[in-house]
C-alpha cells in the first residue's frame, strides 16, 4: 500500500439549535489517501490480489487512528471510499466492502453491525458525506447521522481516499421517537 | 475548563483538521511535518451594528477566549509548543458581517499576542480572511514562528467548516505546522544571488 497522506478531522459540537450540548458531541474522521492498486491497468477482472494486498492494511491503519482521535467510546460508525477520476467506483468498493477491511474497526470499537458506507468518484476536493449508524444495532434512530468531508488536494486521478468515521454519541439534540414505537 | 471556555466564548462548533504527508511526488519527506488547523464557529457579536461601532469591548472579551480554545487543541494534537515551527491565522465572516469584524477577532493583541505566546513564537503571524457563505474553503498561509523569512517554511493549509459561517457567525482559525514543506529546495535569502532587472537584462544580452 502506497499512502501519500493521512488526514484526521475532529468535530466538536458545543451548541445546536441554540442550546448547549453537554458534553460536546464529538465525531472523528481519519482518511488515508492511497494509490489506486489498479491504476493504469485497464479493466482488471479479478480484483482479489489488490484487495489482499491493501484492504486489511488500510483498515488496520484507519481503525486504530480514528478510535484514538475520537478519544471516547465509539457509539456510531461509518466508512467511505472516494475514487479518483481515472479509477472505477468498483475499486473503492473492493477495498472497503470486505471483512478484511471492516473487522479491524469492529474489533477496535467492540461493534457488531455492518458499517454504512459512501462510495463515489470525483476530483480532488470533492465533497462527500459519510453516513454513521449505531455500532451494535443499526435500527437505533438516535444514532443515524452523517459528517461532511472535503480534502483539498485528494483524490488525484490515480488515487483512492479511504476513510472511517466514529461518533461518541448520537445526534446532538436527538429527540425522535424510537423505531419500535411506530409498530 | 476548556469546554467552559468554548461555551462562554459563544462557540457553536470546533473543527480540528490535521494532515501528515507520508509521500510527496512519490518520495518520503526528509523532514516529515504535521500540519493542522483548528477552526471555531462563533456568533458575530456585531451583527446589526453600524460602521461607527467601537469593536474593542467585545474583542477584549472574546478574542482571548478564542486564542485559548484554539491553541489548546493545536498543542494537544501537535505535541506541545516545542513541536510547532510555523504558524498562521484566519477568519471567515458570514455575509451579515463586515470583514472588519473578522479582523477584530484575529488582528489585535487580544488574539495575536496570545497565540504567539502560547505557540512560543516571536514572528508576526501571517493570515487570510474572507467574507463567505458556509462551507467556503480558505487557504491559510503559515511561516516560521521565530524567523518569518525562512523560505522552507512558507506553506499553506486549507480550512473549511461544512455548515459555517452562517450569515451572523464568524469562523476563527489558528494553523500550525511542525516542519517545512515536504521537499524544500528553492534556496533561502542567505544563499540567493543578487537579482535585479538590470542584472537579468545583462545576462540575456
Amino acid at each position: 500500500m502506497s499512502t501519500r497522506k493521512i488526514v484526521t478531522i475532529v468535530e466538536e459540537i458545543v451548541t445546536e439549535g441554540g442550546r448547549p450540548v453537554e458534553p460536546a458531541a464529538r465525531v472523528a474522521v481519519v482518511a488515508a489517501i492511497i494509490a489506486n492498486p489498479w491504476d493504469g491497468q485497464g479493466f482488471v477482472e479479478d480484483l482479489n490480489p489488490g484487495i489482499e494486498a491493501t484492504a486489511s492494511d488500510v483498515g488496520a491503519l484507519l481503525a486504530s487512528r480514528v478510535v484514538e482521535a475520537l478519544g471516547a467510546p465509539v457509539e456510531a460508525f461509518g466508512k467511505a471510499a472516494i475514487v479518483g477520476l481515472d479509477g472505477e467506483i468498483e475499486h473503492g468498493s473492493a477495498l472497503i466492502h470486505t471483512l478484511k477491511f471492516g473487522d479491524h474497526f469492529r474489533k477496535a470499537a467492540s461493534a457488531t453491525t455492518l458499517l454504512p458506507a459512501v462510495e463515489k468518484r470525483g476530483p480532488a476536493g470533492v465533497v462527500f458525506d459519510i453516513p454513521l449508524k449505531h455500532i451494535t444495532d443499526a435500527t437505533i434512530r438516535s444514532h443515524h447521522q452523517s459528517i461532511e468531508v472535503r480534502l483539498a488536494d485528494a483524490p488525484h486521478p490515480g488515487e483512492i481516499v479511504i476513510a472511517l468515521a466514529a461518533a461518541a454519541q448520537g445526534r446532538p439534540q436527538q429527540r425522535l421517537a424510537p423505531l419500535s414505537t411506530e409498530q | 475548563m476548556t469546554e467552559r471556555s468554548a461555551a462562554t466564548a459563544g462557540i457553536r462548533k470546533i473543527v480540528h483538521y490535521q494532515e501528515e504527508i507520508l509521500l510527496e511526488n512519490g518520495t518520503a519527506p526528509a523532514v516529515p511535518a504535521v500540519r493542522a488547523t483548528v477552526a471555531a464557529v462563533v456568533s458575530n457579536p456585531w451583527v446589526g451594528t453600524g460602521p461607527d461601532t467601537d469593536l474593542s469591548p467585545a474583542t477584549e472579551r472574546l478574542a482571548p477566549q478564542l486564542a485559548h480554545v484554539l491553541t489548546d487543541r493545536l498543542l494537544e494534537s501537535l505535541g506541545g509548543a516545542e513541536q510547532v515551527e510555523a504558524f498562521g491565522k484566519a477568519a471567515i465572516v458570514g455575509t451579515a458581517g463586515e470583514i472588519e469584524h473578522a479582523g477584530a477577532l484575529i488582528h489585535t493583541p487580544y488574539f495575536g499576542n496570545l497565540v504567539r505566546e502560547f505557540l512560543e513564537g516571536s514572528s508576526i503571524i501571517c493570515f487570510a480572511d474572507d467574507r463567505a457563505e458556509a462551507g467556503q474553503a480558505l487557504v491559510v498561509p503559515m511561516w516560521h514562528k521565530t524567523h518569518a523569512a525562512t523560505r522552507s517554511h512558507y506553506q499553506t493549509i486549507t480550512t473549511r467548516v461544512s455548515d459555517g459561517p452562517r450569515a451572523d457567525e464568524i469562523v476563527v482559525v489558528v494553523a500550525a505546522s511542525t516542519g517545512p514543506r515536504p521537499h524544500p529546495r528553492i534556496g533561502d535569502r542567505a544563499t540567493d544571488p543578487t537579482v535585479t532587472s538590470a542584472i537579468l537584462e545583462g545576462a540575456s544580452a
